[in-house]
């Protein structure tokens, strides 16, 4: 059982990195650091956005940079 | 008297079985004993890293100084495992196979390293040194330690091939195989549920620092001085050549004691801290063997 839902979320592993860990730390350093994000969005929004992105990015390339 | 000045013909001129026979009457001096230094560093460095939370959600430590100290702590949480995974804390008898299996279990939490999964994979790896279809860690092999952390950072990538998966896969279903992966899948994704939660909560920062980036990190350092150093080149399979004795320029402690890692593989219930002393007892039988003694 955990064996097969593992293997169905392996693959969205970086989106959902991107969604679980990288979105709040993004708007949290953009909080810290004082920058304002584009588009009038709270930086939350703009982790939410720029996080899983980042992680889709890297599953359809294979890498993170 | 040491053993070797006690034996007058010259080790190049031993057969095979009184070489063997020098080789183990060494090797018995140093197994068997308790180390209180592996066991006091695999719960201290636990503690350390573990009061690391509460010092900087507390404000008491800033995060700047708590992140290297993290770094070390993962850098160091996975040899006091190592010896757990040959049980060399319970080689006494088993009335502390508790504390191995303890020991085993808690000190690889800073890098995330399920316990079982390690002690499986590691035996496979004594048991197929250097073989590209057998060895686990064989994926580490590069030219260079340059090319080494490139190849971990490679081998680290989304949908690349996991080594440790693979392994579990082709040792079968058994409920041994099976308790592993589930304790393995349990532990990581624990892992992963733990640092989002943090995040979410207001304290991504402190999860960055202390847990995610020092596991990163520590990983790429443990896999250049653990797996890729003591086999390099690893063209080589065989009791004597899979494994190399070498100098570090930064010293053995930089190097976590890999200087001597043939000890490990000739004889891996010698506890971490006395490889170094059996090694230079050891090193006229070993270089009888034609052992490689080479520089980092």
């Amino acid at each position: 059982m955990i064996r097969h839902i593992l293997q169905a979320l392996g693959p969205w592993g970086p989106v959902l990195f991107g969604f679980g860990f990288l979105a709040p730390l993004i708007a949290t350093l953009l909080k810290d650091g004082g920058i304002t994000p584009p588009l009038g969005l709270t930086p939350i929004q703009f982790g939410l956005i720029l996080g899983p992105a980042l992680g889709l990015s890297a599953k359809l390339r294979g890498r993170w940079i | 008297m040491s053993i070797a000045e006690a034996t007058t013909a010259p080790y190049s001129e031993m057969s095979d079985r009184e070489l063997a026979r020098a080789e183990l009457t060494i090797a018995r001096k140093y197994i068997g004993r308790f180390s209180w230094f592996m066991a006091v560093w695999g719960l201290g460095n636990l503690v350390c890293w573990l009061a690391l939370w509460p010092l900087t959600l507390s404000g008491i430590l800033p995060l700047w100084m708590a992140f290297p100290i993290a770094t070390i702590n993962v850098i160091l949480c996975y040899l006091p495992s190592h010896e757990a995974q040959h049980t060399n804390f319970s080689t006494g008898g088993p009335a502390l196979r508790w504390f191995n299996e303890f020991i085993g279990y808690v000190s690889t939490i800073p890098m995330v390293l399920p316990f079982k999964i390690a002690r499986l994979t590691h035996m496979e790896h004594h048991s197929h040194t250097n073989d590209p279809e057998l060895d686990p860690d064989y994926g580490v092999k590069a030219d260079s330690w340059q090319q080494a952390l490139l190849t971990a950072y490679k081998r680290r990538q989304p949908g690349q091939p996991n080594a440790y998966g693979e392994t579990l896969n082709r040792l079968g279903d058994g409920p041994v195989v099976k308790r592993a992966g589930l304790e393995g899948a349990v532990q990581v994704l624990t892992f992963w549920a733990i640092i989002s939660a943090l995040a979410w909560s207001g304290h991504a920062l402190e999860a960055a620092a202390i847990w995610w980036l020092p596991r990163y990190i520590g990983t790429f350092y443990i896999s250049l001085y653990l797996s890729w150093a003591p086999h390099f080149p690893a063209p080589e399979q065989g009791r004597y050549r899979n494994t190399r004795h070498f100098t570090h320029p930064l010293g053995n402690i930089l190097a976590l004691g890999m200087e001597d890692h043939i000890i490990h593989h000739l004889h891996p219930a010698i506890p971490l801290d006395l490889n170094a002393a059996a090694y230079r007892e050891m090193k006229p039988i070993l270089d009888a063997r034609g052992c490689r003694d080479e520089r980092f």
